[in-house]
């Protein structure tokens, strides 16, 4: 059975978009740099990050891509809260395959960054554990309250069947 | 580039989820992981970028900017696996003015690889 059903092709093209609720922030880039055990000034004084050359405290440089920040809903299940596509691919689990980030301009704890989600392909291949996978690739696009592009992140999931289809294997 | 060890604890994954406002039940709550058939909580793959890039900022210093990164994750890994990054360079070039460097980093976990980046850092970006 393929997993790359009609139901599927149709969703490929759609867009979510989530505005900008707040200032990217001060507390939320200090709160990284702790999670992370990141010791670097750049993130928590404001001296220091002008000294460097920037206009105030910078973010480090890949929260803006892994932050959930800008969802504004209730937990799923999991406690997840951001974005999904809810695609139908039933009896399989999804694997984060990676990332391509791509960065024009350091995100500012003034920044107001809005988020917009978009599923740019799916494409079906054969696994080495045998059977197919289905492989998923959305693109995320950061913006500023000027509306120029601070990162994009190209993000591949892998749908992998639980039990692989028989006839398929090795 | 130095090697660096990093091992996420319990704690640190429930840090990490809070301040990525990823509050996914895999990250810190064993019974669900358990149930996923997974030997322990696991680590976010993301935040394998934020330790590349943690480092990747250190080594460079604080006029660097991370023009690109390239992740990719190659196996799973869990609250107290004993982590390694490591990296090195692999090109230098001036663009438009200005020295870019590409370096390919790894995260080891033993033998084992976790996850691998490949960034470029503008050396004086700020």
């Amino acid at each position: 059975m393929a997993l790359l059903t009609p139901e599927l092709q149709a969703m490929i093209g759609r867009q979510v978009h989530y505005p900008a609720r707040e200032a990217f922030g001060h507390a939320s880039i200090r709160y990284f740099a702790l999670a992370m055990h990141d010791d670097n000034p750049l993130y928590v004084d404001e001296d220091y990050a002008k000294a460097a050359g920037y206009p105030g405290i910078i973010a480090p440089p890949t929260l803006v891509c892994e932050t959930c920040q800008y969802a504004h809903r209730v937990p799923d299940a999991d406690g997840y809260i951001g974005h999904e596509w809810h695609l139908p691919v039933p009896g399989c689990r999804m694997i984060r395959a990676g990332n391509d980030y791509a960065f024009t301009r350091p995100v500012l704890a003034t920044d107001r960054i809005s988020v917009t989600w978009t599923l740019e392909s799916m494409v079906e291949k054969p696994s080495s554990r045998g059977g197919m996978q289905l492989f998923v690739m959305s693109v995320a696009t950061y913006n500023d309250a000027q509306g120029h592009t601070v990162a994009t992140n190209r993000e591949a999931l892998v749908f992998q069947p639980l039990v692989p289809h028989a006839q398929t294997q090795p | 580039m130095p090697e660096q060890a990093h091992t996420f604890t319990e704690v640190d994954l429930v840090a990490y989820g809070a301040a990525t406002w990823d509050w996914h039940r895999l990250h810190y709550d064993q019974a669900h992981a358990q149930a996923k058939q997974l030997p322990g909580v696991l680590i976010d793959g993301q935040a394998f970028g934020a330790v590349f890039a943690r480092e990747a900022m250190r080594w460079a210093g604080p006029t660097a900017f991370i023009q690109r990164m390239g992740l990719k994750m190659k196996s799973m890994a869990f609250a107290g696996d004993h982590l390694v990054a490591r990296g090195h360079v692999t090109a230098i070039e001036k663009r438009e003015g200005q020295w870019v460097v590409q370096i390919d980093q790894q995260l080891m976990c033993g033998d084992r690889l976790v996850a691998q980046a490949i960034s470029e850092i503008q050396l004086d970006k700020a």
